[in-house]
């Protein structure tokens, strides 16, 4: 079995890459574009603004189990989320509120699911078989996440129009 | 019947994307959150083809699946695997269990319904029963053939029709535009080089968004050879060259089951108006007679009682014809309704040369007819006399 310290930063980057673009060109038509390396390794953490005026978010989480374990939280702007959600289910804006948040919760949910999907099945055909855990969803707009100690993080940030992607890799360490 | 199809997903997102996929076509989707679910619904509704989630609260699919195959009862049910969980040892270890098929997640509709369509049949829905195609409304045709002069005559043939007409010259264009856009009718030259007709049939046929569409082939009369071969394979109709537009337009409605009755048929200030084209063909002929009892009908139910038999377009008077109008005069006579013929000089000449004719009364215009009826000894053609 390898080791996960041997799963290396490019190994995440390219994956995450791939599920990304799998993922949003399959599913909505859509293709972001990783920011540049420099411009990812300058990225302060949080990677969302922690201010009273910060854009809304909808965060999704997914974990991985196995030989390599982790979780990825994809970030999305609140009005991108809900552009992605009517994109996904052929809602209309209005359709959407009536809906409600759980829909948007839903679709956002899955999105994560199959994007954290996409990154694990890379990982399994590199010899570092893993399972999915069920996605859940964390809402707002100040707030930040921090990992325990012994995780390695990464994070890579995606564009797509305006809107800023975010994804926030943990990786625990050792075997 | 109706196929059924159960998506057990835990995500409603993914159950509406397939809802939504499968809302084209006639069948019943049915949904389970999770394994248990799945099994019970399974259970009672025996679907036709179940698409299942791994990773899943209270029941994963895995183990869904691995209780759906030791059941006699339902271990026929082809499953399909639409998941996030790929990697290769992964899909193998599912695949050993017996699944028919497997999608990895993100996935596209299309490929959804292409797989689906392999294991059940996708008949798409026709347009709501109330909603009948008409012959005014737009439709789209492709014609694939490699001469541009018969795409032209096709074109400026039916120009007249709300019906858009495509002219490609290969196979490969065909099938890019039925993928992006399926046409409502493809006709095809099966004088096509190294057999692309019959190619390209084969994959209207076996693509679920085009699988039902007709399919005309054109030919040369002499081709006989050709013409059998695309009947065997279950071309709509052929076509033969040089093409009779009339004859064209004709099989192109009835084939894409337009109601072409409008043509024929109006009510224009409580009278029906039947219209005989300048010169009906024997298929056209069909149409009016099979259309005729039940617009008869219609008018009556609908309080109009007087029917204007129009037939002076008409340029030559057959026994076809005769027939045609005999049957229309006898159907308005057993619906008690009044009725006026309107005919032109040659016609009524016609009719007089003729025994069974010879008594039928012509207005010269609609508007001479339908002033008739409100007199009361009206001009109203009688029955030749037995």
């Amino acid at each position: 079995m390898p080791a996960t310290q041997e799963i290396t930063e490019r190994l995440i980057r390219d994956n995450i890459s791939r599920a990304i673009a799998d993922v949003f060109k399959t599913m909505l038509g859509r293709q972001p574009e990783m920011c540049c390396r420099e411009d990812n390794a300058a990225l302060s953490w949080p990677p969302v603004p922690i201010e009273s005026d910060a854009i809304p978010q909808v965060v999704g989480t997914v974990g991985f189990l196995g030989d390599a374990n982790g979780l990825i939280y994809l970030y999305l702007p609140v009005p991108f989320a809900r552009m992605v959600t009517c994109h996904l289910l052929g809602m209309t804006e209005p359709e959407l509120d009536e809906a409600g948040d759980e829909v948007i919760n839903d679709a956002i949910g899955e999105l994560t699911n199959m994007t954290v999907g996409s990154f694990k099945n890379g990982l399994c055909d590199a010899g570092f078989p893993c399972k999915l855990t069920i996605p859940s969803i964390l809402r707002g707009s100040n707030f930040c996440i921090e990992p325990i100690s012994s995780a390695q993080r990464f994070v890579y940030c995606f564009r797509e129009s305006h809107h800023k992607i975010v994804t926030d890799i943990l990786l625990k360490t050792g075997e | 019947m109706r196929n059924k199809i159960l998506t057990v997903d835990d995500s409603k997102t993914v159950r509406i994307i397939v809802r939504k996929a499968f809302k084209p076509y006639d069948c019943e989707v049915l949904e389970a959150a999770n394994g248990v679910e799945g099994l019970a619904v399974a259970a009672k509704e025996m679907p036709d083809l179940i698409l299942l989630d791994i990773t899943m609260p209270v029941m994963d699919g895995v183990e869904m699946l691995t209780k759906l195959k030791s059941d006699p009862q339902l271990k026929g049910i082809p499953v399909m695997m639409l998941t996030a969980e790929g990697g290769r040892d992964h899909v193998l270890k599912i695949a050993k269990i017996g699944v028919r098929d497997y999608i990895v997640k993100p996935f596209k509709e299309e490929v959804l319904l292409e797989k689906a369509g392999r294991m059940i049949e996708l008949k798409p829905l026709s347009d709501s029963p109330s909603k009948v195609r008409s012959i005014f409304d737009p439709a789209t045709i492709l014609v694939v053939e490699d001469k541009p002069a018969i795409i032209q005559q096709i074109q400026e043939g039916l120009k007249h029709t709300p019906w858009k007409i495509h002219g490609l010259s290969t196979q490969g264009e065909a099938i890019d535009f039925c993928a992006k856009t399926p046409p409502d009718l493809v006709m095809i030259s099966l004088s096509l080089p190294e057999d692309a007709a019959f190619t390209l049939f084969r994959l209207i046929r076996t693509n679920v968004k085009t699988k039902y569409l007709p399919v005309f082939g054109l030919v040369v009369k002499t081709e006989t050879v050709a013409q059998q071969q695309a009947q065997t394979v279950g071309f709509t109709t052929v076509i033969t060259k040089p093409i009779d537009i009339g004859d064209l337009e004709s099989k192109v409605a009835r084939a894409m089951n337009l109601d072409t009755s409008q043509r024929y048929f109006a009510i224009e200030n409580s009278n029906l108006v039947m219209r005989l084209p300048e010169n009906p063909s024997a298929a056209v002929l069909a149409e009016i007679t099979t259309y005729l009892k039940p617009k008869l009908a219609e008018a009556v139910d609908a309080g109009h009682n007087r029917a204007v038999i129009d037939a002076h377009q008409l340029k030559l008077l057959h026994m076809g014809l005769i027939k045609l109008l005999v049957l229309a005069m006898q159907t308005c006579r057993d619906l008690s309704v009044q009725f006026a013929l309107v005919g032109n000089a040659s016609l009524i000449a016609e009719c007089k040369g003729f025994e069974d004719t010879r008594a039928w009364v012509f207005h010269d215009t609609i508007d001479d007819a339908k002033a008739s009826f409100g007199k009361p000894a009206a001009p109203v053609a009688v029955a030749p006399a037995a």
